[in-house]
């Protein structure tokens, strides 16, 4: 009990928020560190989702965002949205056993972290991945990101069970707003990742490569310096085709993330999972349903005024 | 895996702070969940090397490296004092509160105008106050109830259109009902919710089973059952259930029905602050409490005997404990007396559930009720355990985790597994 022990001043509350920086959420990065974690680093890393007896369908999710400048705040606050998406992707029964993997990609051109790769995790774990990513924030100036050593690193680095045991791909959602390198550069990669390539790989054939063994997706966040732009998008939609979703509102990144899974293992349709949205409270269903309109079939708008919770009592009682 | 659900078996300020905290301290504690009331909580914790701080919305178990706090559906969250808490929390050298936060969206939303509300019903009541905190926790509770679906909510912060929509709404109706409010513009609230929406991370209800899954957690209540909506003294309880109720149907719908321990808080000194009935007051005790000093809404903090007719009933409404945790041993004096029974009765007996009528008429017999005191108490425990035939399992004689001890198996402290 008390008489509210802290001040509200509506004045003084979001710059408050606005002061407090993510010291934890980001802990690595914010206490300086500008070296890609031990435990990120792709260097000589291979990345393994398997299946167990406590998960006998494993379900292989990375997903990879950009953390360079043109990206402004979204990084930060996908970090306080991405740590939702296990328990949303297990609690709809969108797939059986996720697991799901975190990283981060910069530009190898200028970046002293250019890629960051967590590791495949069943439980909250993939959360500390998250918290010892680098935002350096950099980036070349011309539009363009080694999205392509990401790329490479997910063909050729990363074994999953779900498609090498049962020929199930798993699923692959980069976040960013720029476009790609025309090709993987030998030199990056040995520097990087530690292998030796006697030629470039043009990105046409990395993404052949990659989309073999997982279901690839573009998401272009609003928010970030090329939101909405012809050129990001159109590039992107010529790689992957449809697979290249705009998010007009970050907050629902984890909703469009799981409702996109949710399609693409037939556990729900996009009406049942928009009803859904509506039925959580969630605002996002607008945001989610406008990204999924290309990859869902029978497009129907879908609102739902969600429910009070039941409470029966008069509501003249005077109380506290 | 245990998870520990603690309740106030009185009016409150029994301790709930300073046993969660000893809980987060002592075992491997992933997440403290509120399952009740809203930012009026004052639970205060007190670090050995002196820090003290008195949890409103943040789970008191903060203090402990990593312990995250989630704001279940059932909390209404107030997110401008929950900034100011963040950064008092900071400036004693816990920066990271807020990125261990989790907030449903579907919790409710305290506003100013709420506030304003809740304060201009206050004064026009008078000398027939109920002891209200004056933060606008019950005009949340009351706003929603009488117009479903339409009250502010924490997801709503995410989206500034549909949460200004029902900002205005909510001004314009107060302001109909009760004059001119002491409340900024609605843009003004806009932006600074926006600002909370940005910073915290705001979670669906699937959150919480994931949560729930992925280690320990502390259920911390609000408030005592002694001021439960349904059960407390009526009219001068809480908007909110207090008993185990809302953790229990957390975990329920978490497939964890019945796997929690049921904690029963209890301070020898019983208190209320605020206005209402307290059997056992006794102006001649001579206790001060420094962490609750008068206010303008509640009024002066009053101390009574040990009433353990008050305490049995609370049992009796909560649906029983696990274990007690005994607090404020260190008070124990000649002084301090037992009640096992009123002048007219040693069992208050409950009405049907939401039977209002029966429960103000309790509170009419009860104010009239005097108590009946026996030989003085040696042995506050076993003479706690004996009257109430529950045992306890933590006793506390100090407001630090370093003065509590254990009792039996119950609450042993679970070392860290070495990874």
């Amino acid at each position: 009990m008390g008489s509210g022990t802290w001040s509200t001043d509506v004045y003084d509350a979001a710059d408050r928020y606005r002061r407090s920086t993510g010291t934890s959420a980001f802990a690595y990065s914010d206490g300086g560190a500008r070296t890609v974690h031990p435990d990120l680093d792709p260097s000589g890393a291979a990345r393994e989702s398997r299946d167990s007896t406590e998960h006998p369908e494993s379900l292989a999710i990375a997903v990879l965002f950009d953390v360079t400048g043109s990206m402004r705040r979204v990084p930060r606050v996908l970090q306080t949205k991405l740590p939702q998406l296990l328990g949303m992707l297990q609690r709809k029964g969108y797939a059986r056993d996720p697991q799901i993997m975190f990283g981060a990609i910069g530009d190898a051109t200028c970046d002293r972290v250019p890629l960051q790769v967590g590791q495949f995790e069943s439980d909250n774990r993939m959360d500390d991945d998250l918290g010892r990513i680098v935002l350096e924030g950099g980036g070349g100036g011309q539009m363009t990101e080694s999205y392509e050593l990401a790329l490479y690193f997910m063909a050729r680095h990363t074994s999953i069970d779900c498609f090498e045991r049962r020929g199930h791909r798993g699923y692959l959602f980069i976040i960013g707003d720029e476009l790609a390198y025309p090709k993987v550069k030998p030199r990056e990669v040995r520097k990087l990742i530690g292998d030796e390539l006697t030629e470039g790989i043009p990105l046409a054939s990395l993404i052949r490569e990659v989309t073999r063994k997982y279901d690839t997706y573009y998401l272009l966040p609003a928010g970030t310096g090329y939101a909405g732009d012809a050129r990001v998008l159109d590039y992107w939609r010529d790689l992957l085709g449809q697979n290249v979703l705009e998010l007009d509102d970050l907050n629902a990144v984890c909703e469009t993330i799981a409702l996109t899974i949710g399609l693409g293992e037939g556990t729900v349709d996009l009406d049942t999972g928009l009803h859904d949205l509506g039925k959580a409270g969630s605002k996002t269903t607008r945001t989610v349903s406008k990204a999924l309109a290309r990859v869902g079939a029978d497009q129907r708008a879908t609102t739902v005024s969600p429910l009070p919770a039941v409470r029966t009592n008069g509501d003249r009682i005077t109380r506290l | 895996m245990s998870h520990v659900i603690v309740v106030d078996l009185g009016y409150g300020d029994a301790g709930k702070g300073t046993v969660v905290d000893w809980l987060c301290a002592t075992r491997p504690v992933h997440a403290v969940v509120r399952f009740n009331g809203g930012g009026q909580a004052a639970h205060n914790v007190v670090l050995p090397d002196g820090r003290w701080h008195t949890f409103a919305q943040f789970g008191a178990g903060t203090f402990q490296p990593g312990v995250r706090t989630h704001l279940s559906r059932f909390m209404v969250v107030d997110p401008l004092a929950l900034a100011v808490e963040a950064d008092h929390l900071a400036m004693i050298g816990v920066p990271d509160a807020l990125d261990r936060l989790t907030v449903d969206a579907w919790a409710l939303l305290t506003t100013p105008y709420h506030r304003a509300a809740n304060r201009a019903r206050e004064v026009a009541r008078g000398a027939g106050r109920h002891g209200s905190c004056g933060m606008g926790v019950g005009e949340t509770i009351a706003y929603d109830l009488a117009h479903p679906g339409e009250a502010p909510r924490v997801g709503d912060c995410a989206t500034p259109g549909v949460l200004r929509e029902r900002l205005a709404a909510l001004r314009d109706r107060l302001t109909a009902e009760l004059g001119p409010l002491d409340a900024p513009p609605v843009d003004d609230c806009v932006a600074a919710f926006t600002a909370f929406a940005e910073r915290v991370s705001i979670v669906d209800g699937d959150y919480l089973t994931t949560l729930l899954r992925s280690g320990t957690c502390v259920f911390e209540g609000a408030q005592g059952v002694l001021l439960d909506e349904w059960y407390g003294f009526h009219p001068y309880t809480t908007w909110s259930t207090t008993t185990f109720a809302n953790a229990e149907r957390l975990l329920a719908e978490a497939g964890m029905a019945g796997h929690a321990t049921r904690l029963g808080v209890l301070r020898i000194v019983t208190t209320r602050h605020g206005p209402g009935p307290l059997v056992t007051e006794d102006p001649n005790l001579p206790f001060i409490d420094p962490r609750n000093p008068t206010n303008p809404w509640q009024g002066p903090f009053r101390f009574g005997h040990f009433d353990a007719v008050a305490h049995r009933y609370a049992l009796d409404v909560a649906g029983g404990v696990d274990g007690l945790a005994l607090t404020h041993l260190d008070l124990a004096s000649p002084q301090l007396k037992i009640c096992r029974r009123y002048d007219w009765t040693e069992r208050l007996v409950p009405g049907p559930a939401g039977d209002l009528d029966h429960q103000a008429t309790l509170t009419e017999q009860l104010l009239r009720s005097r108590p009946e005191y026996d030989e003085p108490v040696s042995d506050w425990i076993t003479t706690v355990e004996d009257e109430l035939a529950r045992p306890v399992v933590l006793s506390s004689h100090g407001p630090t985790a370093k003065d509590k001890s254990t009792r039996g198996s119950l609450l042993a402290p679970v070392p860290a597994a070495s990874s």
